[in-house]
């Protein structure tokens, strides 16, 4: 690539950057720093502290976000490191299957998990039917307040990435480092301890910020627990009247504020720190096999962990088929009537169509930003390449809630961002919203296959008689293409089942996407909530069938696909 | 094939000047090799030839045309990488088409130049295969024939046999020469292994810092080394210090003091004649010492230290007098007759002893 096509790139990413990231949070900062008379004035955000509401939200989300995190650490270390060394039956399906929730929408989980952790849930009909609980004394496992079924859906939700982020570190790490150790006399235990952990920490503590930051902004889950004593919820609610109320400007900036420094500590945390992803493995890693019961043993921990993290998942199914389910184990009537109903329902094929539409357009235009800033990252000498690629990152630290509010407090009448709204239609303000929360994993996976892609394989093309566009074509984008497609996957998916945006962005019923519609569905009497099951599961099933497609395409490479 | 000119040729990547005023001239069908201890500027010399870096100031002809600036695509240059650069995602086959492709021919002309591509490197019948399925050795032939089925003006070699085993390189070293003289190609071959650069090349250039130290056939190099790195980097030397005592009869040689007494030495480097007291080197060959019974001119003596016999020679050390260590190398050795301990006296022509300046 030229200096010149480099340099406009850079100049095309930053300013949309300026216009689509910057602005936003600029507007949002400005109105809760400036009183109404044009002085800078700290009052709003000392009133968010001053009122206890607020403050116990702050605190809730905390906790939330605290538990959240020790619950996917829980889960998926023990898994990782067992997938990474050894081999036990079932090894590779078990360890797709560990991400299928990444794909799975959070808040209809949250449905499911009512369904069979509610009072009235399955669980606890096992439980009366057992004998072991009287039915006069239900057990709320949900927790007062619902609290602990948020947590417990965050978890079952964000363990991916954990387990991701773990044995992507465990992969690169270089055997010959623990062998080392080994053949210096130090066993297997202590290996891990004094080796294997500190050495993949940065990957532990990268995954664990993600989910932390996540669970503490996340909004989806609890609306659908209906537990508003978190600052999310508690933003959402204040959507209704902005203008001339700065509070819940101030709230979003204290939220960020927070995340920021939980972002900003995980990174220095590791700063300089080359040890682990740094090196290249010298040498091959041989799984050790795992005979009989220990292989049986490792495969059902995957297996618990797996069905622990479908079960909101089944709940939502049964509750897409259930005519009638209180109190009872399964429903009482099964029934199809919802499917059709949703099939049939003007809000339902709408929203299908909407977030088909929101989200292709997204990821197309992630696609190409990111192929054009991986180039300029990876391959070109433009001086200043660094602050592009830590610009590229940035949407990772800002909660999608503050995002949202920034779009939609700056897309009203008046203010910078109106041209966006095409009359009522907020199309253009979610592709761009979508596009720009997902850009960082377009960005990431197309540097990584980038960086994988020796430069002489370039060259090589070019000595031959290939210029730069057709190399491009005919050499570095094969070899990209499975990274491409993954990175592309990622944000289609995530866009198919964005609710932070989609909840504050998409104000009409006509142009609701899926999330929205399911929310709105579920709050509603009669058979919504059946609909909003039903809708639910179309868009399980068609996210299944993208990946699985996506895994024809691919071959064998499908959980490499996950490993970004 | 084409004959190349460097002029004044300089590149600095930062602060750090890699090559420095490089003027060198590479003749049609030539092997040329550039030679030198890692960081010395070959390879950065090489990827100006073929386009990868375009110099700071001086320029790059190929034959009449200058292509100081020309892209690589446009060069006409064919490069063999270090790593091969064998695109994994192409069968073998695809991988030798592609140069063919770029050049727009004709597919039925594609595929038989592909396939005679091929046989030249031995490897006919296996285009369908994945790159991954080969061997070392049949990956470095795939590479050989991409880079020479396109008829390339000139063909460039970047340390193309360092990831194979000693039998193999062996092999390939022959094999490319072979097919370079076949093609009558322009061929520079960047290497730091002086024997591939000495049994290979027409002529070689020895390079250090960013400049070229030496250039000229490997037995003028090797015979006429005109400094103490091109003696030590070029085959096996043993360097003392010495003083120029003064002129004697010979044109091309001085008499220069040294702590193992007055010896005769010869000049190599054209135009120099190092005044009386001049401060200087001499550079001596292992393999041009012999273990003598009594003193004469152009001799030392010391204590024999260690002695290996290798089959083919017998390599001996010795501490002399002065402290310094000197290495013998005897080819053909009878027998082991000397042992560790012993006394011996090592003498050598005037001819094999050699002044470098300081």
């Amino acid at each position: 690539m030229s200096p010149l096509l480099s340099r406009a790139v850079y100049l095309l990413v930053t300013i949309f950057f300026a216009l689509f990231f910057v602005l936003p949070i600029w507007g949002t900062l400005k109105t809760a720093f400036v009183d109404g008379k044009g002085g800078l004035t700290l009052d709003y955000i000392a009133e968010v502290f001053r009122n206890p509401l607020y403050r116990e939200g702050l605190l809730n989300s905390f906790l939330i976000a605290l538990l959240t995190t020790l619950g996917c650490l829980l889960l998926s270390l023990p898994l990782a490191i067992g997938f990474v060394r050894y081999a036990f039956p079932a090894r590779t399906w078990l360890n797709s299957l560990m991400l299928t929730p990444l794909i799975l929408p959070p808040f209809v989980g949250a449905l499911g998990i009512q369904a069979m952790m509610g009072q009235a849930g399955a669980f606890n009909s096992l439980l009366t039917a057992l004998g072991i609980l009287s039915a006069d004394h239900p057990v709320d496992w949900l927790g007062e307040g619902q609290m602990t079924g948020v947590v417990l859906m965050n978890v079952l939700h964000l363990y991916p990435i954990v387990y991701l982020n773990v044995t992507a570190s465990l992969a690169n790490l270089d055997p010959a480092l623990e062998e080392a150790a080994a053949n210096l006399g130090c066993p297997p235990w202590r290996r891990l301890w004094r080796i294997t952990l500190p050495l993949i920490l940065p990957g532990i503590f990268a995954g664990s910020a993600i989910a932390f930051i996540w669970a503490f902004t996340e909004l989806g889950v609890p609306l659908i627990f209906d537990y508003d004593r978190v600052t999310s919820v508690q933003i959402f609610g204040a959507i209704k009247d902005l203008s001339n109320n700065p509070f819940p400007y101030a709230l979003v900036v204290v939220l960020l504020f927070f995340t920021t420094i939980f972002y900003a500590g995980s990174k220095l945390m590791f700063r300089g720190d080359v040890s682990g992803g740094g090196g290249r493995a010298t040498t091959g890693r041989s799984l050790v096999p795992l005979s009989g019961f220990r292989g049986m043993l490792l495969s059902g921990g995957f297996l618990l962990v797996i069905g622990l993290a479908l079960m909101p998942h089944i709940g939502v199914l049964l509750l897409s088929l259930a005519g009638d389910w209180y109190g009872t184990m399964l429903p009482a009537r099964l029934t199809l009537a919802h499917f059709t109903g949703a099939l049939g329902h003007d809000l339902t094929l709408s929203a299908i169509a909407n977030s088909l539409k929101y989200a292709s357009l997204a990821t197309l235009l992630d696609v190409v930003l990111g192929i054009g800033m991986a180039w300029v990252l990876v391959r070109s000498q433009l001086k200043g390449r660094q602050w592009l690629d830590a610009m590229a990152m940035l949407p990772l630290a800002v909660p999608g809630i503050v995002m949202a509010f920034g779009y939609l407090a700056l897309s009203r009448e008046g203010q910078p961002l109106h041209a966006l709204m095409l009359g009522e239609n907020p199309l253009l303000l979610l592709v761009v919203a979508y596009a720009m929360r997902r850009l960082p994993y377009v960005v990431r996976s197309a540097a990584a296959g980038l960086q994988q892609v020796s430069p002489t394989l370039e060259e090589a093309a070019q000595n031959l008689g290939a210029p730069p566009l057709r190399t491009l074509w005919r050499i570095t984008l094969p070899l990209v293409a499975p990274n491409l497609l993954a990175g592309a996957l990622l944000a289609f998916s995530f866009a198919m089942l964005e609710v932070s945006d989609s909840m504050i962005l998409a104000q009409q019923t006509l142009y609701f996407p899926i999330t929205k519609a399911i929310y709105s569905l579920s709050s509603a009497l009669g058979d919504g909530p059946g609909l909003a099951a039903a809708l639910g599961v179309w868009s399980m099933v068609f996210l299944t069938i993208t990946l699985l497609g996506a895994g024809v395409v691919l071959g064998r490479k499908l959980g490499a696909l996950f490993r970004v | 094939m084409v004959a190349i000119q460097i002029k004044h040729l300089s590149k600095r990547f930062g602060d750090n000047t890699v090559l420095d005023r490089i003027d060198l001239q590479i003749e049609a069908g030539e092997m040329f090799f550039l030679l030198g201890p890692s960081g010395c500027g070959k390879t950065t010399l090489l990827r100006h030839l073929a386009g990868f870096y375009w110099p700071d100031e001086g320029s790059v002809w190929f034959g009449e045309q200058e292509v100081t600036r020309v892209p690589p695509y446009q060069r006409g240059t064919a490069m063999m990488f270090q790593s091969y650069a064998l695109w994994p995602h192409l069968t073998v086959a695809e991988n030798v088409a592609f140069g063919l492709e770029e050049r727009r021919l004709p597919r039925p002309e594609v595929s038989m130049r592909v396939d005679e591509a091929l046989d030249v490197v031995k490897l006919g019948g296996l285009g369908e295969r994945r790159i991954q399925q080969l061997s070392g050795g049949q990956q470095q032939r795939v590479a050989l024939a991409r880079a020479l089925v396109v008829r390339p003006h000139c063909l460039l070699l970047d340390e193309p046999l360092s990831n194979l085993d000693a039998q193999l390189r062996l092999e390939m070293r022959s094999e490319i020469r072979r097919v370079c003289k076949e093609f009558d190609l322009t061929a520079v071959y960047v290497t730091h292994d002086q024997e591939e650069a000495l049994s290979m090349a027409d002529r070689l250039a020895v390079m250090a810092g960013g400049r070229l130290a030496q250039v000229g056939t490997p037995q003028a190099v090797y015979r006429n080394p005109v400094s103490r790195l091109v003696a030590g980097f070029i085959g096996e030397t043993n360097l003392f210090q010495g003083r120029v005592l003064g002129p004697i009869d010979r044109e091309d040689s001085v008499m220069v003091q040294t702590e193992s007494g007055p010896m005769t030495a010869r000049i190599t480097i054209p135009d120099w004649r190092p005044p009386i007291g001049e401060a200087v080197w001499l550079s001596l060959r292992p393999e041009a010492i012999r273990l003598e019974s009594s003193s004469s001119a152009n001799s030392f003596s010391g204590e024999l230290i260690e002695s290996m016999y290798l089959g083919a020679t017998a390599q001996y050390r010795l501490r002399l007098e002065s402290g310094q260590m000197l290495c013998i190398a005897e080819s053909n050795p009878a027998g082991m007759s000397r042992s560790a301990g012993q006394t011996v006296i090592a003498s050598t022509r005037p001819d094999d002893l050699i002044v470098l300046p300081e």
